[in-house]
């Protein structure tokens, strides 16, 4: 059976260690012209299956069976895939930002791809990366904008294939409408295909012409209202902090006021580069402030993190932004989610080891990935991870970064939920997001422009 | 078990025979390595079976007993070089400022020095393995100081790092807790770069005189005293070479598979 062109894919089957079949794999069928999504939950092995197709596994995964279709040719395994990935594939990983290379400004981050600056130019402006920002380097740039260099690298070369693995997770919603809008440019041209893995199911809706559901998706039970716990006491009192950016002359944020009582949550919305992160990661003591301070629950709380005593440290924690490297890759899931509980709530191992587990089936993960290592774990559930890790502190003050960039919606109403219950219990949460799902539920949302915080 | 399985086992398998042969090898010899047993440089056969050496001692009596001095030395010499390297590349990758200047400084200056000219200055001065050691640390140590020291760099601003400095941990706590692990793969290919180079000036050394005294045996010794020989007794030129290739490629090999194993996901 050969249907002319588009990318086939039929009878996928990789197989792990051992020679084990990690997964029999979805077939799909994309014409030219058409735009398919993959969804499902996170875990569900839609990265997998975009590697597998790509001829790009990790060792020990290896692709055992199954063909790939391109233009009606057979795509063998090997340097065939080799040189077919290069001349028409556009490839955006997940977790963007680190796969730009360094010493690279954006723009010669684009231009690496073999087309002209002002091309390059072009499409960064396309996806909302605006002049002032293309001389700058990978760390100069925040996630977001970092996740749409690499998408405009991926873009550039106007190449046959296009495949994009999670384009708007780290991005705020005006910024996922330019995304959206450059691959349904894409949408109709008979000479390219364009591939996309995506929790965001607005995304979804508005780019795809069909979508391939991966793994059962456990229907997203309707979001527990968010009954507001009695008014508690305040955890969290903010007063006139000014943040810089490193050597930098303007400040990042100035004249930051604000509070979180006890059971609240406030989320922090704003575009992309606009500090977010570098607000949540000061308040954990990871950034300097240069003016003002903050109180925990009526006590000062000392700059930088290693000048906080453990009852400080304990009652503030810090979730952030990449799952790619919130795990550390040489310990096992137990381990980590164990440091806090030996640091904090020093409990014998046996006791220790059920935390772990409870903790771990609190985030929606089954407790069997306490024996694995990061490496084994997609970028949803090394998030849910490192959600549990933060919990095994039993903090007061959750601050959290975009948890649910990488979670599917089902993962991410267990998340929430769990925050919502948590919060009965008096957990004030600061969460920053670009998601209006995540807000929504909050008790409060304030937004970050022209380097201040509104209310 | 499937065909991986067995191949990393075969490769352990023969790895350790290496290793095992290089060191306790001597109680294989089928004759006392240092006695004399009939005329000089004999061709094999006769009970000799790579023939015999200058003195008329069985060749490959000597082979087996002639890598041990030479393994504990390498060995000993990529310990030490190594774990200066990667104690001072932690330091300075974890460190920014005057200390992290410091120790690239100096890791500079002996890079920049000529090995084999510090190797002999020190021969001449300390006793052979001692100065096989001091040279390796002086030439490697530094190399691995500049490896480790960027990988630290690259991981010193992960998530998990910013995880342990939210617990409160100390600074070495979190160098020896989180960043060493992490980092762990790059130890066994730079422990096992390190013993190739210690076994080569360790060789090189032995082959000025400056190694064991004779009659001991030693693989480089053997080179030296069977080169006017070769034409008549080739094997007792070529088989001490071998073994030297064979244990350094060895050792090479091993380090690499020991890091590609602990990168590997689970």
């Amino acid at each position: 059976m050969t249907r002319d062109g588009g990318l086939e894919v039929s009878g996928l089957r990789v197989t792990g260690r051992g020679g084990r079949t990690v997964g029999i794999l979805p077939d799909l069928h994309a014409a030219p012209g058409e735009v398919v999504a993959l969804t499902g939950p996170s875990g569900a092995g839609k990265t997998v299956w975009l590697a597998a197709v790509l001829d790009a596994l990790e060792p020990p995964l290896r692709r055992c069976a199954g063909t790939v279709r391109w233009q009606g040719e057979i795509i063998a395994p090997g340097d065939a895939a080799r040189r077919w990935r290069r001349r028409h594939t556009g490839i955006l990983v997940q977790d963007a930002a680190q796969s730009l290379h360094p010493l690279l400004t954006a723009v010669a981050s684009v231009a690496e791809t073999g087309v002209d600056t002002s091309r390059a130019a072009t499409t960064l402006e396309q996806v909302g990366i605006d002049a002032s920002l293309h001389a700058r380097r990978v760390h100069q740039l925040s996630g977001g904008q970092a996740q749409r260099v690499a998408l405009a690298r991926a873009l550039a070369a106007r190449p046959p294939l296009l495949i994009l693995d999670e384009p708007t997770s780290a991005l705020d919603s005006a910024a996922a409408q330019l995304v959206a809008a450059a691959v349904r440019a894409r949408r109709g041209d008979p000479r390219v295909v364009t591939l996309l893995v995506s929790h965001d199911r607005d995304f979804v809706a508005t780019v795809a012409d069909h979508v391939v559901v991966f793994g059962t998706a456990p229907s997203a039970s309707p979001p527990v209202p968010s009954r507001r716990p009695a008014a508690g006491a305040t955890v969290l009192r903010v007063h006139h902090l000014r943040l810089d950016r490193p050597g930098g002359q303007t400040p990042l944020l100035q004249a930051v006021d604000l509070t979180v009582d006890a059971g609240e949550c406030v989320a922090v919305l704003g575009p992309s580069g606009s500090g977010k992160t570098t607000l949540l990661r000061s308040l954990a003591g990871l950034h300097p402030v240069t003016a003002g301070h903050a109180e925990l629950a009526g006590t000062r709380l000392p700059w930088p993190v290693r000048h906080r005593p453990s009852a400080l440290l304990q009652a503030v924690q810090y979730v952030g932004q990449h799952p790619a490297d919130t795990l550390n890759p040489a310990h096992r899931i137990a381990t980590a989610v164990g440091r806090p509980l030996r640091t904090f709530r020093t409990t014998d191992r046996a006791g220790r080891l059920a935390t772990v587990n409870a903790l771990l089936t609190r985030v929606g993960l089954d407790p069997a990935v306490a024996g694995r290592r990061p490496g084994g774990l997609s970028g949803g559930q090394r998030q849910r991870v490192a959600l549990a890790r933060a919990l095994a502190a039993q903090p007061r003050l959750l601050l959290a970064d975009e948890i649910t960039a990488a979670l599917d919606p089902a993962s991410t109403t267990t998340v929430l939920d769990l925050l919502g219950e948590m919060r009965h219990d008096g957990l004030a949460v600061l969460i920053a997001t670009h998601d209006p799902a995540v807000a929504d539920r909050a008790d409060r949302v304030l937004t970050i422009h022209d380097h201040a915080l509104h209310h | 078990m499937s065909i991986v399985t067995g191949g990393r086992l075969g490769f352990v398998t023969f790895a350790g025979t290496v290793l095992g042969l290089a060191l306790f090898g001597s109680l294989l010899a089928p004759h006392d390595p240092t006695a004399p047993l009939g005329a000089p440089w004999s061709p094999s056969g006769g009970g000799n079976l790579l023939g015999t050496d200058a003195l008329g001692r069985d060749v490959l009596s000597r082979v087996l007993a002639g890598g041990r001095h030479l393994t504990l030395t390498a060995g000993a010499a990529a310990l030490v070089a190594a774990a200066i390297g990667i104690a001072g590349g932690l330091l300075a990758g974890w460190h920014d400022g005057p200390l992290s200047r410091l120790l690239h400084t100096a890791a500079d200056l002996l890079l920049a020095a000529p090995l084999l000219l510090i190797a002999l200055v020190f021969a001449v001065t300390l006793p052979g393995a001692v100065a096989v050691i001091a040279a390796t640390v002086c030439g490697g140590a530094p190399l691995t100081l500049r490896i480790v020291g960027d990988a630290v760099r690259q991981v010193r601003h992960a998530g998990f790092v910013d995880a342990a400095l939210g617990r409160g941990e100390s600074g070495p706590r979190i160098l020896g807790r989180e960043i060493l692990p992490a980092v762990a793969a790059l130890a066994g290919s730079e422990i096992g770069a390190r013993f190739v180079v210690a076994l080569q000036l360790a060789a090189a050394l032995s082959l000025f005189g400056l190694g064991p005294a004779p009659p001991a045996p030693d693989w480089s010794a053997m080179i030296r005293e069977n080169v006017s020989g070769a034409a008549l007794s080739p094997a007792a030129l070529i088989a001490p070479a071998i073994a030297l290739a064979v244990l350094s490629l060895t050792v090479a090999v091993v380090g690499n598979a020991a890091a590609r194993h602990a990168r590997r996901p689970l």
